[in-house]
């Protein structure tokens, strides 16, 4: 009995010895950084850096009009392409989930080989794709549609495609691991008891695939709230997302560290009440799967 | 019931091919013009090869090139054993840190990107570290050590204890049952963390936007900044041969897979 416990204390020890090496480095770099940026919040901004003066200016500065604006435009991206990748991923996902082992796995290559292609150049595709003398206004003008090219590129509308084009595998996968999981044969039996197919899919489908909605809405939605590179390459000048404003600050002179600061708290903390929120979410929907299975 | 069952199956089909067509198009037209003799992107002059060979004479692209390289290799190392080594601590469950740890492993991953830069920005500058490779390199590994412990943690799951029971009761000792045993049956999730981490290190932008300084560019960063300035001509051909090179990529993961675990 005793040389268990004493196994337990060297095992204990062991974890403790084996995880420090990670555990130091994230508190060094991820943890400790937050600190940083929350005291540099409270300072006197410079143009290069910033003085060690406690001053309040960043959170005066902070809720002003313009960039309330750009934290509705964020907010209202993260929204949007929310919720046109769950329109467009959720069939998919139940396309794939529901298709026979071979082309499953075809079905969900094609899915992922985009998603392997740089980042910054999948975007410039699409601004190549939408210029003014790009191929679909070339292919518009052609057949007729217009007469000069249109500008659909710089402004709102392509900075929603391309964060919805850029961010679909993301809602896509997560819902499709967990369709797949599902038990299809509830299904039929709610059709023998005379359920139809849309009736089926709303009392049965949808409430068993919230996890997977929740993981892809996340996966989406708190990128697009920081989005910086999608708004700066296909957006216009005229609207500024939030992340635009953070970078700007930081990397622009004349610099403004303590604002770009006090705007990155106020996200974080947006941020951190939202998951909350969803992490409460999940938690509910467990208890009344568990009452479900328990009546 | 049998055409009900049809109509939501073509709506699922129609759904899907759009999606794919909208995921393609964009890359494919890409590919296709990287070959056009044109210095503008609008009208199509001819078949070449001339902007690859352009791309290889410029000096900043090869440098670049390096760079990601260099650090994607470097990060992809020491997540990978930071990864390892905290997916072992992690495997016992009574150990007291484990929620706290467990915790700072799953924050990195839903943060954006910006709030990271940011962050590490701050810090480097706060510490008067000057801003270059080992910036970037100290970045690429603290986003990259969760993802690697988060899968090689999915693989010790369904590990079987039985196996090292059995060892031990036919005698191995301690050193013998990790490298004989559990080594090797976790292989295939530290492979599939290296790949993953060297993925997300070559792809990254924004983090290394916001940690490196002006002398060391990724090829992320140089393409964004080429973008910038406008100078597109070897833009598209840089952009296909980086395509090419995740296709390869992609195949060559999948071999070795195949080839040495039969996954």
């Amino acid at each position: 009995m005793k040389s268990e416990e004493y196994l337990q204390k060297k095992k204990n020890l062991y974890s403790w010895v084996l995880s420090f090496p990670t555990m130091a480095w994230l508190v060094f770099f991820f943890l400790i950084p937050y600190i940083i940026i929350i005291i540099y919040s409270f300072l006197q901004t410079d143009i290069y850096d910033v003085k060690a003066v406690f001053s309040l200016d960043a959170y005066r500065e902070v809720f002003s009009v313009e960039y309330l604006r750009s934290f509705y435009l964020s907010f209202r991206l993260a929204l949007i392409s929310t919720i046109v990748c769950l329109l467009l991923g959720y069939p998919a996902a139940y396309l794939i989930a529901r298709s026979s082992e071979k082309i499953k796995n075809i079905l969900l290559v094609l899915i992922i080989i985009p998603f392997l292609t740089n980042f910054i150049i999948r975007i410039f595709s699409w601004r190549i794709f939408l210029s003014p003398e790009g191929i679909l206004n070339n292919l518009l003008i052609y057949f007729k549609f217009t007469e000069s090219p249109l500008m659909l590129i710089r402004n709102d509308f392509a900075v929603i495609l391309v964060m919805v084009y850029v961010y679909l595998p993301y809602m896509i996968l997560p819902l499709y691991s967990n369709i797949e999981k599902m038990d299809f044969s509830l299904l039929d039996a709610a059709m023998d008891l005379g359920a139809n197919k849309l009736k089926a899919f709303y009392k049965i489908t949808l409430p068993l695939s919230k996890d997977g909605i929740l993981a892809g809405s996340i996966l989406v939605f708190i990128p697009a709230l920081g989005a910086y590179i999608i708004p700066q390459l296909v957006g216009s000048q005229d609207s500024l997302y939030i992340g635009q404003i953070i970078t700007y600050k930081i990397k622009n002179i004349p610099r403004n560290w303590p604002l770009a600061s006090a705007l990155s708290l106020i996200l974080l903390l947006f941020i951190s009440v939202l998951l909350v929120l969803f992490y409460f979410l999940h938690i509910k929907f467990k208890e009344k799967m568990v009452e479900l299975d328990e009546n | 019931m049998k055409t009900k069952k049809n109509k939501s199956n073509i709506f699922n089909i129609t759904t899907f091919t759009f999606v794919i067509i909208f995921l393609y198009i964009p890359i494919l037209l890409l590919v296709i013009y990287s070959f056009n003799d044109s210095k503008f992107i609008s009208s199509w002059r001819g078949f070449t090869f001339k902007y690859y060979g352009l791309l290889f004479k410029n000096k900043d692209i090869i440098n670049s090139f390096k760079n990601t390289m260099l650090i994607a290799v470097l990060s992809t190392i020491f997540s990978t054993i930071l990864g390892l080594v905290s997916a072992l601590a992690l495997e016992n469950k009574k150990f007291k840190g484990a929620k706290f740890f467990q915790g700072l492993i799953f924050i990195p991953l839903i943060m954006p990107d910006i709030l990271m830069g940011v962050s590490l920005a701050l810090l480097f500058s706060f510490l008067k570290i000057k801003m270059g490779m080992l910036t970037v390199l100290f970045a690429h590994i603290t986003f990259c050590v969760s993802y690697s412990i988060i899968v090689i943690q999915s693989r010790l799951e369904g590990f079987d204890y039985n196996l090292i029971d059995a060892a031990m009761d036919l005698g191995a000792n301690k050193r013998q049952i990790f490298f004989k045993i559990q080594l090797p049956l976790l292989m295939p999730g530290i492979i599939a963390a290296a790949l993953l981490t060297f993925t997300l290190s070559i792809d990254d932008f924004m983090i290394t936007f916001f940690t490196s300084g002006r002398g060391f560019n990724t090829l992320p960063v140089y393409v964004e900044g080429a973008i910038r300035r406008g100078t597109i001509t070897t833009i598209n051909s840089l952009s296909t041969l980086m395509i090419g090179l995740a296709l390869f990529f992609v195949v060559i993961s999948k071999r070795i897979r195949k080839y040495l675990f039969n996954l």
